[in-house]
């Protein structure tokens, strides 16, 4: 047992060690996906894979709860100097997408591995139907690139030549992938040196026995915070706007059941495995850290002392049903499951809000939306493809503080491009850059503004996409009082009579002159809007977030000349009618939708699709949209009836059985 | 004027921190030096020069009238910002780009945290100001002359001092900035103005503007503060110039100083490491980790091969500054550092600190929680002497009493626990210079460590230790390297113009034209600085691959702007140390020209061995492992070539230096005191 007085020593150590390793590889690495957005982590892991610290500074928040011991075991006979790697989302369930490669290296003492070090890059391009491997319109894995199952790619020190020239072969950027990997490796052996040093500073026992107390301190950590919460069941459900091609939306629904300081995230009831590349290859591990990524940041919120390592994952387990979007089988497509994982963390914040009201925050923005362009410069007559900006929007509002304008909460990390550099380098004017006017949702803590972005072209037939484009139709929650958050929109020519909606559309096609303005969603309220201290709103008014009229119907504030009108607001406050004692405000899209498709209906479709054949749920949901006329659970049925009706080769029996009782 | 003083030539360094003012004297004749520390009265700002400059008058036989040389670092600036007390300022910036202040660069820390948030920018939303005008990148304008009026009046109407105009695209053309600031001056011509370019005229519309906002935001303050500065020197008949030290760990005038205020927001800490980097040299060191340790934080910086490095987004507050400036890396660890046990019954230390009000528990001046300084004083490493001049006492009693329930609720010693609080704090300065040395791609085991400041010699030692150094460099007056640093700093300016272009045959006009006309600028700031020695103009440029976001400063020769190929291959060069690797074939960008103009300041001469006070050591307890008897030295004690042994410890005025077990201390012929830890 380490000595827990000076267990924090060994914390810092095994910080330190992750962060050397993550700015070895930000400085070395090639790509922008490396340098800029920071799509990568680096981890250090006990003897069986499972990570136990990883740096703060850089990188993706996504993983420090993963376990690469399936990974590790699918490969034989390890030797000091070996790397071994893995994309594959379908072998070892440590890559959730094509492009991720996982890398990791044992660490031996005296003939023994006592720890691995490990880390992910985004390869810019792992080749595949699409340039950059990623499209939501994919429907299987075979599609979104090469894929390498568990194996060396280091034998001693020395890399396997044959797999780099099989990946150089295939992909569309070999240079790149060639040289993050090979960052990465250099990263690894960092760790492992590291590693080596914390051994001789602390002892072989002492270091494994350290490591061992370090995830038990991060578990002790996360079950003092569950015992703070109410023991219960939290049920909640989001949606994003649309499933795939066919447009229909596509529900996750999450059971959080907290017992004492243990928690159940049971997603039974979300949606079935898609025909889309929305798909989160969770392989059904009840503590996969990509379906408890929206945990991590509860936690770090409830405690920011809180050791971030798979310790911490130990009270949770997770309950996703094979063959749903949370646990598809192979072949699903998997690329785009960013734009699934968002909505994943907002469930999960739905749930918490609930258990422990009064410290979480309403619903960020959640649509981490990147805008590529694809356009021709007159000046060069060279095709020009380029990232943008990401077009995040705001946190939710907070316990005590509005939420951060722009962007913040779950999407922190990202970083935009200064629009100098952007129309030095690529033929595009901004129109706008900045906070849109009345999106945050109103509550006595306002959510953080949407951000708005307009942009002009020079060149027939620019191509637009937008990637992780969601919260068009499904509105981020206010919460306790407060109300929902604005809409997401693109519109093509925005405020001239041509103006086009593109609806829930991630692409646009754009002809010389046209403008595209792409607004992301806000972030909720929290608590009542009326309860707003007048002079808050008054300022909000000055600093142009609120609108007058806003002012006046959001927040029941009477202004006259900037200055609020007291006897007038108290008037206009004292008239409102009753606020609805419902936790969640929703907005009109979400309740109309769910006057049809209420939560009982919905249960139902996923209770017949669950006893269906994998590869026909997804069919049927979609005819099951097709068909559906009426609201509840039994429209769900005659549509499902019509559907089997018009395909008497589906084998419904067992979901009529299941939709029967 | 007596006699003695007649043929004296002084030359002071001043430096102001948290709690003291500091002052270096150096009588350049005798090569004789005095080093001071006076405790700063925030309601007098100024009071404690002139009793500084009395007491070494006192003391030292200072004559003012024979100052020849006067430089001095202010945290004036930088407490405007961090207090939040600057400048109600208005923005005029393009119509449809407000927000660009307000969304930074995106990305903000904590970012586990449903909580994280943006620092609240320092001009608020409805003081900013949007003109219907627009510079489009191939350099077409549109511009809004009437516009101007009108917003200028609101802006007065609501209480502006002072107004920046930032509008995009200024970095390639400034005129349509500087146009509205000729209306502005017309208009309204009680308000300051500065204009983005004029400030720094670099690509990237949120860092210049942030910048420019910067300096408008400490300008009336700072512009005070260097009037009355003067003043006081002007009565006490100082004939010397005044100057001010810089972020970027050069100097200019103090008369520069009130409108190019942005540029002394970092001077205390850069000239810090300045004067390290001085005193390596002198004592044949060229790798060195700088490490000074305050009340609430530990500074590093790098000095490698003898060069400072620089950096151009150091934190000032909260908000990052886009000018050149010495890299300094900071962690919020210090002496008043709080330990505390979680629920988990984890001991840890830090982020609260005691600050230095109330400060550590031993002060007595109303701390009671337990501090690295209190556990510091219960191992017996501190509290033998007086310190800081005399003007803090410390009572090791105090201290016991603030660990004691730490001690009970873990079931330990109080010694354990202090011991175990040191550790911890080396532990979390430990993951800084990780980071640190790995950013710079450097091995600290080649490295000297050079401890400074009140705090750094009390762990430097032992933060070394645990890096893996193998030797340890403590100057003489380690309290005062921040004012010394001042005193052997050259004058710098630097200069700059954002290209963006290819780097091929055509571009080389433009950077021709570029440097003549960066080069008249250095030329003439150094004379408006009063430099009439040699001059020192250093080129480089800020260059990349195509398609990469990020570029590195690479030292050109002049004569290389004529070869394109030259260029490129110092890109490569320096791309492949940085970074490891280079694409010779890759196209190379040219984001900016840059040049620094340097005038060459007369170095002091360090003669200084006379001054030695012969004592024997005495022998105190202190707790390593267990108590024990170590060896206590006085500073003034040790004479060129005495050598000793860790466990000891060496205190003197302004600090304590203490020398863990396994070091092998000498002193060598300027006084410094070098560790070597037996590998």
């Amino acid at each position: 047992m380490f000595d827990k007085m000076t267990l924090q020593v060994l914390a810092n150590h095994a910080r330190a060690a992750a962060e050397n390793m993550a700015h070895t590889l930000h400085r070395t690495a090639h790509s922008a996906f490396v340098k800029e957005t920071q799509d990568f982590t680096v981890m250090l892991m006990d003897r069986r894979g499972d990570t136990f610290a990883v740096p703060m500074d850089l990188g993706a928040t996504w993983y420090p709860g993963l376990t690469y011991g399936r990974a590790i075991d699918m490969v034989e006979d390890y030797r000091p100097g070996d790397v071994a790697f893995t994309n594959d989302p379908y072998s070892g369930h440590v890559a959730t997408h094509a492009p991720d490669t996982h890398l990791w290296k044992p660490v031996f003492a005296e003939d023994e591995i006592v720890a691995w070090t490990g880390g992910h890059i985004h390869n810019t391009d792992m080749g595949g139907a699409v340039p950059a491997s990623l499209s939501r319109s994919l429907t299987e894995i075979h599609q979104e690139g090469l894929r390498f199952p568990p194996m060396k790619l280091v034998n001693e020190g020395v890399f396997d030549e044959q797999i780099m020239r099989i990946m150089s072969t295939n992909v569309r950027k070999p240079d790149l992938n060639t040289g993050d990997i090979k960052a990465l490796v250099g990263a690894l052996n960092t760790g492992e040196r590291k590693v080596h040093a914390m051994i001789e500073r602390f002892g072989k026992t002492g270091f494994v026995s350290g490591v061992a107390a370090l995830k038990d301190q991060a578990e002790a950590q996360a079950r003092a915070i569950l015992q703070q919460i109410p023991d219960g069941d939290y049920v909640f459900a989001d949606y994003a706007d649309e499933d795939s091609d066919e447009a229909n939306p596509c529900r996750l629904k999450l059971t959080l059941k907290i017992r004492d300081d243990a928690a159940i995230l049971d997603f039974t009831g979300s949606d079935p495995q898609l025909g889309s590349s929305l798909n989160v290859p969770s392989g059904g591990d009840p503590r996969h850290t990509i379906l408890l990524v929206g945990v991590y940041y509860v936690l770090y919120t409830l405690n920011p002392k809180i050791l971030l390592n798979t310790g911490l994952t130990r009270p949770f387990s997770c309950i996703a049903p094979e063959g749903t979007v949370l646990n598809p089988v192979a072949p699903a497509a998997v690329g785009m499951r960013s734009l699934t994982c968002a909505r994943l963390r907002s469930v999960i914040f739905g749930a918490f809000a609930q258990a422990i009201p009064d410290k979480m925050p309403a619903a960020p923005a959640g649509n981490n939306c990147i805008i590529n362009v694809m356009t021709r410069d007159e000046r060069t007559q060279k095709t020009v493809i380029a990232a943008i900006n990401p077009v995040v929007g705001g946190g939710g509002g907070m316990p005590h503080r509005d939420g951060t304008n722009g962007s913040g909460a779950d999407a922190a990390y990202l970083k935009n491009t200064p629009i100098e550099i952007t129309e030095t380098e690529v033929p595009v004017e901004f129109v706008r850059y900045g906070l849109a006017q009345d999106s945050g949702g109103p509550g006595l803590w306002r959510g953080g503004l949407a951000t708005e972005m307009a942009f002009k072209v020079f060149a027939p037939d620019s191509r637009i996409t937008a990637r992780n484009r969601d919260r068009s139709f499904f509105r981020p929650w206010g919460t306790g009082g407060g109300r929902a958050a604005g809409l997401a929109a693109m519109t093509v020519n925005p405020d001239t009579p041509q103006a086009h909606s593109q609806g829930s559309k991630d692409t646009a096609i754009l002809q010389p002159g046209d403008v595209l303005a792409v607004r992301s969603a806000g972030g909720g309220g929290r608590g009542n809007p009326m309860l707003r201290d007048p002079a808050r709103v008054a300022r909000d008014v000055a600093c142009g977030y609120v609108s007058v009229q806003a002012a006046r119907r959001d927040y029941g504030v009477v202004l006259a000349g900037g200055a609020v009108d007291v006897a007038a607001t108290q008037a206009l406050r004292a008239a409102q009618p009753a606020v609805s004692k419902a936790f969640f405000h929703f907005g009109p899209e979400r309740e109309g939708y769910e006057a049809q498709w209420t939560d009982a209906a919905y249960d139902r479709l996923t209770d017949i699709l669950a006893a269906l054949p994998i590869h026909w749920r997804f069919f049927t949901k979609t005819e099951i949209f097709r068909r559906i006329d009426g609201s509840g659970p039994d429209a769900v049925d005659a549509a499902f009836a019509a559907t089997c009706a018009r395909f008497p080769e589906l084998p419904y029996h067992g979901a009529m059985q299941e939709a029967a009782e | 004027m007596d006699g003695q003083s007649m043929g004296e030539d002084w030359k002071i360094g001043v430096d102001i921190g948290g709690t003291f003012m500091d002052f270096c004297a150096l009588e350049a004749n005798s090569g004789r030096m005095a080093s001071l520390k006076v405790l700063t009265t925030p309601d007098d700002p100024g009071a404690e020069l002139s009793r500084g400059l009395d007491l070494l008058a006192e003391r030292e036989g200072l004559d003012p009238s024979r100052v020849s040389r006067f430089v001095h670092g202010t945290t004036v600036g930088i407490n405007t910002i961090i207090q939040r007390k600057g400048a109600k300022l208005a923005l005029l910036t393009n119509a449809g780009f407000e927000d660009v202040i307000e969304l930074a660069r995106l990305r903000m820390p904590e970012m586990y945290s449903l909580f994280c948030h943006r620092p609240e920018p320092l001009i608020p939303r409805d003081m900013i100001f949007g003109l219907p005008v627009r510079m489009r990148p191939d350099g077409t304008r549109v511009d809004a002359p009437d516009a101007v009026e009108g917003v200028v009046a609101q802006a007065r109407a609501a209480g502006a001092q002072g107004i920046i105009v930032a509008l995009l695209h200024a970095w390639r053309d400034s005129r349509q900035e500087a146009e509205i600031r000729a209306q502005i001056e017309t208009l309204a011509p009680d308000l300051f103005v500065f204009t983005s370019a004029e400030v720094w005229p670099v690509i990237r519309e949120y860092e210049r503007t942030s910048t420019a906002i910067l300096n408008g935001y400490v300008h009336p303050r700072v512009s005070g503060y260097l009037n009355a500065l003067e003043a006081r020197l002007a009565a006490k008949a100082v004939p010397a110039r005044a100057m001010l030290t810089k972020s970027n760990g050069g100097l200019m005038s103090a008369h520069e100083g009130r409108r190019d205020c942005v540029s002394m927001l970092l001077s205390g800490t850069a000239s810090g490491v300045i004067g390290a980097a001085w005193l390596a040299r002198q004592a044949g060191e060229s790798r060195i980790l700088t490490l000074d340790i305050g009340g609430t934080s530990a500074d590093f910086a790098l000095i490698i091969d003898g060069a400072v490095q620089f950096g151009s987004d150091e934190l000032v507050g909260e908000f990052p500054l886009h000018i050149p400036s010495v890299s300094v890396s900071s962690i919020g660890i210090g002496g008043g550092s709080i330990a505390s046990v979680d629920a988990q019954g984890l001991l840890r230390v830090g982020p609260e600190s005691a600050g230095s009000t109330p400060g550590p528990a031993c002060y007595g001046r109303g701390g009671t929680r337990p501090t690295v300084t209190d556990a510091m004083v219960v191992c017996g490493w501190l509290g033998h002497s007086e310190m800081a001049y005399g003007q803090l006492q410390m009572t090791p009693d105090l201290a016991r009493d603030a660990v004691a329930p730490l001690a009970q609720a873990m079931g330990r010693s109080v010694e354990e626990v202090a011991q175990a609080i040191l550790d911890i704090a080396i532990s979390e300065m430990f993951v800084e210079v990780e980071k640190l040395s790995s950013r710079a791609g450097v091995d600290l085991r080649d490295f000297a460590l050079m401890p400074f400041g009140g705090g750094g010699p009390m762990l430097g030692a032992f933060l070394a230790r645990e890096i893996g150094m193998s030797r340890v460099i403590a100057p003489r007056r380690p309290g005062v390297v921040s004012a010394l640093g001042g005193l052997v700093a050259d004058l710098r300016g630097d200069f700059i113009r954002t290209v963006f272009a290819g780097l091929d045959r055509d571009t080389l006009p433009l950077l021709q034209d570029h440097f003549r006309a960066l080069s008249q600028e250095g030329h003439a700031w150094l004379v408006a600085q009063g430099h009439t020695g040699a001059v020192d103009l250093k080129l480089s440029a800020d260059m990349r691959y195509g398609g990469q976001s990020y570029e590195i400063e690479v030292a050109l020769e002049p004569d290389w702007l004529h070869d394109e190929s030259k260029m490129a291959q110092a890109f490569h060069q320096t791309h492949a140390r940085i970074y490891d690797f280079d694409d010779p074939a890759g196209r190379v960008e040219v984001v900016n020209l840059r040049l620094s103009a340097l005038g060459d300041a007369p170095k002091p001469d360090l003669g200084e061995a006379a001054d030695v006070v012969p004592a024997d050591p005495r022998a105190v307890s202190v707790y390593i492992d267990g108590w024990r008897d170590v060896a206590l030295y006085t500073r003034a004690s040790l004479a060129p070539a005495a050598t000793f042994e860790g466990p000891a410890i060496v205190t003197q005025e302004d600090t304590t230096f203490a020398i863990p077990p396994g070091a092998v201390a000498r002193v060598d012929d300027t006084l410094n005191i070098h560790l070597e830890f037996a590998k």
